[in-house]
């Protein structure tokens, strides 16, 4: 098998026992790898109903095809999510997925729970289980030096939890190498549950490439042409302002989520601009393995606090969501709080939602300052920001009650609390104001991991990028008007769902490819080809793409999800009060039409939104049909049964 | 001697500016890929440091004026060529490494496949790293001086501005 070593890494950390399977090519090939192969790991290997946070949880770290090229790629960690109980991903970048492969390895499954608390080392083949009780309580970046100095090797790459993952609060990351976050869905509880303080992996193996000098060839054109950065949304200045641009924008376009979605625009949103924070705490910019983007910011502040440059900085939805989502308007502040969550492990995005939250709480009086030990959470109060940040990560006092995430706190709090904690499937909500973005808002109702903005991207960018007829994307379905309600919306909705879990299969990096990037689904297409010797088509590529999106799906049904839960917050049906869109709203009634639509184009059962026979068999997943049919969960067809 | 001189100030050296430099590995996969035909960052003979969050810098040979891998070597595997360049007779090379102890920042790479020692070369004359590298002012191609101006330069704009 080319484009893969053929192996997976099977970690029990109850019985110390490390093992080795192989990885076949027919999976490889219909799973790809990343979101795809990990879902299928977890559809094949858990139970339903099982404890996210105990032993029988299994975690799955996957890159995809595309690392150990020179090529930008990511990886994925997947698992059964503590904080949605349901499908748990989150991908992350860095040179960890290229050292796991060259280690030998196409995945790792790490099942059981170690007694004490232990850390996982990889190289070249060989794996060990090791003490980590001297790197338990402390900070990421410093347990990351520790162990590559243990392990003797500069090049070692490591993931691994802090304090908040070891406190099991329900949105811990994983950190990796220098600050890449494996950061929404709570992964870093998982490992914390199993005393998993981190995973080092280092590699100095090959992998067999089908036709090397056709892949080492794309690499290069695609450098030399600046290929990637050829994007129509964003050509260049992601390079210059990192993601945070965006919050620019979104304000222009009144769609700048504000005091917890109840506003749109935010009257601080000039402090927390891209051009304010390269003006001011900008230390310099950093990129990801073989990528020219170069989005990643390393921050420098004093005033009014210290923020230490080794926990990098901001883009977008963490500066939205600690900032103009609570209100805040010092950009120090803010972070200062990114810090904390980076340096205790845990999701900024949650984080600073939960705090939104907790700030409105506040407000109505749900959470008082007894309940706050004194701390002001009004709208704004950086300091308390930073304060409530850290007593999450310790779960101390309020933070106990708030790192359970905005659901469960929400029904702890009740008299209505619920009516404004802003998450779908328990997942906390993205920084995007859906009442102007249709597409993007059925994505998220619709997405597997809950609220997630990284299955449909925004309207606004296929409208930017152009059609694609190739994958069923043409110009009718990307021109229509971000607000516009019709089946068009449905159908780029489905579409872009399959490929984008085919993206974080490979797994690509979403910034540098269509509909954001430069890089079209042909190049990839291409590396894919050369790399393993298949020769796929991009309709091979968009069924696979469907195909995990379906596995995925049928995972989370087992788990009970179904059309009751592919919802919008209630907020969304009031309208937008102010800005180019304001009078938007998205009601149940409208999400009600689009999801009949949606649940049409893919197949699936309009009652229940659930994959029927059909659907499942036709993307060769009949197994899964029929371990949906043995628990009852598959949804009958209306045809009468022949006399 | 005047000749030598202007030699050595005309040699262009491969320059990593660690202020630009992020670290992206690019340079280690266009020289494997340019001369060892495969990528493989082990192979390359530019390598990488990631001292973050500090920064980065690759790193290949620095064409020393009196090198001293040559001195070391026991087979005379290793010469300065005219223009500058550690030249590697492979067929000579018995692998003993001791070149590896000799120079100082690590800019000598084993190749394995070969059995030989490889030291950057300069890609005669058009450096497949530098060719690369997406990053303006990373990695130049400069003389000493054509470097040392530069240095000049930024340092007197940081600190009276343009």
């Amino acid at each position: 098998m080319f484009g893969y070593m053929g192996k997976i890494l099977r970690a029990n950390l109850t019985d110390q026992k490390i093992t080795e399977e192989p990885l076949e090519e027919d999976t490889a090939r219909k799973f790809i790898g990343g979101m795809g192969l990990g879902a299928k790991i977890l559809f094949d290997e858990l139970k339903p109903g099982i404890d996210p946070l105990g032993p029988r949880n299994k975690l799955i770290i996957a890159p995809g095809v595309l690392a150990g090229l020179p090529f930008p790629h990511k990886f994925s960690m997947i698992a059964k999510s503590p904080l949605t109980d349901i499908y748990g991903e989150a991908t992350a970048a860095g040179f960890f997925a290229q050292e796991l492969k060259f280690a030998g390895f196409d995945a790792i499954i790490i099942e059981g729970k170690a007694e004490k608390p232990v850390y996982l080392w990889i190289h070249d083949g060989e794996a060990e289980i090791r003490d980590a009780s001297h790197l338990w309580g402390k900070a990421t970046r410093e347990v990351q030096r520790l162990v590559r100095e243990e392990v003797k090797d500069d090049r070692a790459q490591v993931g691994c939890i802090g304090l908040a993952g070891e406190n099991l609060v329900r949105f811990a990351s994983v950190l990796f190498g220098f600050n890449h976050a494996a950061g929404r869905t709570g992964l870093g509880a998982v490992m914390g549950s199993k005393n998993l303080k981190a995973i080092a992996v280092r590699g100095t193996l090959k992998v067999k490439l089908a036709d090397e000098e056709k892949v080492l060839d794309i690499c290069k054109n695609s450098l030399i042409n600046k290929e990637a950065l050829k994007g129509p949304y964003w050509p260049n200045i992601l390079t210059k302002f990192g993601s945070l641009v965006d919050l620019g924008s979104w304000q222009e376009t009144g769609r700048l989520p504000t005091m917890n979605w109840r506003k749109c625009t935010f009257k601080g949103a000039n402090n927390l601009t891209a051009e304010n924070l390269t003006a001011t705490i900008l230390k310099r910019i950093n990129t990801c393995p073989y990528c020219p983007v170069a989005c990643n910011r390393v921050l420098k502040a004093h005033y009014p606090y210290d923020v230490d440059p080794d926990y990098g900085g901001l883009e977008y939805e963490c500066t939205a969501a600690l900032g103009s989502l609570c209100m805040v308007d010092n950009l120090v502040g803010v972070a200062k709080a990114f810090e904390l969550c980076n340096k205790y492990g845990m999701d900024a995005m949650t984080t600073g939602v939960t705090i939104a939250f907790a700030m409105e709480c506040y407000e109505k009086g749900l959470l008082t300052s007894k309940d706050t030990e004194g701390l002001d959470l009004t709208w704004g109060n950086h300091k308390s920001l930073v304060q409530v940040a850290e007593k999450i990560a310790m779960r101390e006092g309020v933070g106990d009650l708030l790192a359970e995430g905005v659901k469960r706190a929400s029904k702890k709090i009740g008299h209505s609390a619920e009516e404004f904690a802003m998450h779908v499937k328990g997942l906390e909500f993205p920084l995007h104001d859906v009442r102007g973005m249709k597409a993007h808002g059925l994505g998220i109702a619709t997405s597997n991991r809950g609220a997630c903005h990284l299955v449909v991207e925004c309207d606004d960018t296929f409208m930017a990028a152009g059609a694609v007829p190739e994958i069923g994307l043409d110009e009718r379905i990307v021109s229509k008007s971000p607000v516009y309600v019709g089946p068009e919306k449905a159908k780029l909705a489905k579409i872009c769902g399959d490929l984008f879990a085919l993206f974080d299969s490979l797994v690509v990096c979403k910034w540098t490819v269509y509909p954001c990037g430069g890089y079209k689904v042909e190049t990839i297409k291409n590396v894919v080809s050369a790399a393993t010797g298949w020769d796929v088509t991009i309709d091979e590529l968009m069924k696979t793409g469907e195909r995990i999106f379906n596995i995925c799906r049928a995972f989370n049904v087992r788990e009970g999800i179904t059309r009751k839960d592919d919802t919008l917050p209630k907020r969304f049906a009031e309208p937008l009060p102010e800005g180019q869109y304001q009078g938007e709203t998205f009601t149940p009634k409208v999400l009600e039409k689009m999801l009949n639509w949606f649940y049409e184009f893919r197949g699936w059962d309009k009652k229940t939104g659930i994959p029927t026979r059909e659907k499942l068999e036709e993307l060769d997943l009949g197994y899964v049909a029929k371990e949906l049919e043995s628990l009852g969960k598959l949804p009958t067809t209306h045809k009468r049964p022949k006399k | 001697m005047s000749k030598l001189n202007l030699v050595i100030k005309m040699q262009k050296y491969v320059v990593c500016n660690p202020e630009k430099c992020l670290g992206c590995q690019i340079c280690e996969f266009a020289c494997s890929a340019v001369k060892e035909g495969s990528f493989d960052p082990s192979l390359s003979r530019i390598r990488v440091v990631n001292f973050e969050p500090a920064g980065s810098m690759a790193i290949a040979c620095l064409l020393c004026d009196d090198p001293p891998c040559v001195a070391v070597c026991p087979t005379k595997a290793l010469f300065k060529g005219e223009n500058g360049v550690i030249q590697v007779d492979e067929g000579r090379c018995n692998g003993c490494k001791w070149c590896f102890e000799a120079c100082k920042f690590g800019a000598i790479t084993w190749i394995p496949t070969r059995k030989t020692v490889a030291i950057c070369d300069l890609c005669d004359g058009h450096p497949e790293c530098i060719e690369l590298c997406p990053f303006e002012g990373a990695l130049t191609f400069l003389t000493l001086e054509e470097a040392a101006h530069i240095s000049r330069r930024e340092a007197i704009i940081k600190l009276f501005g343009k």
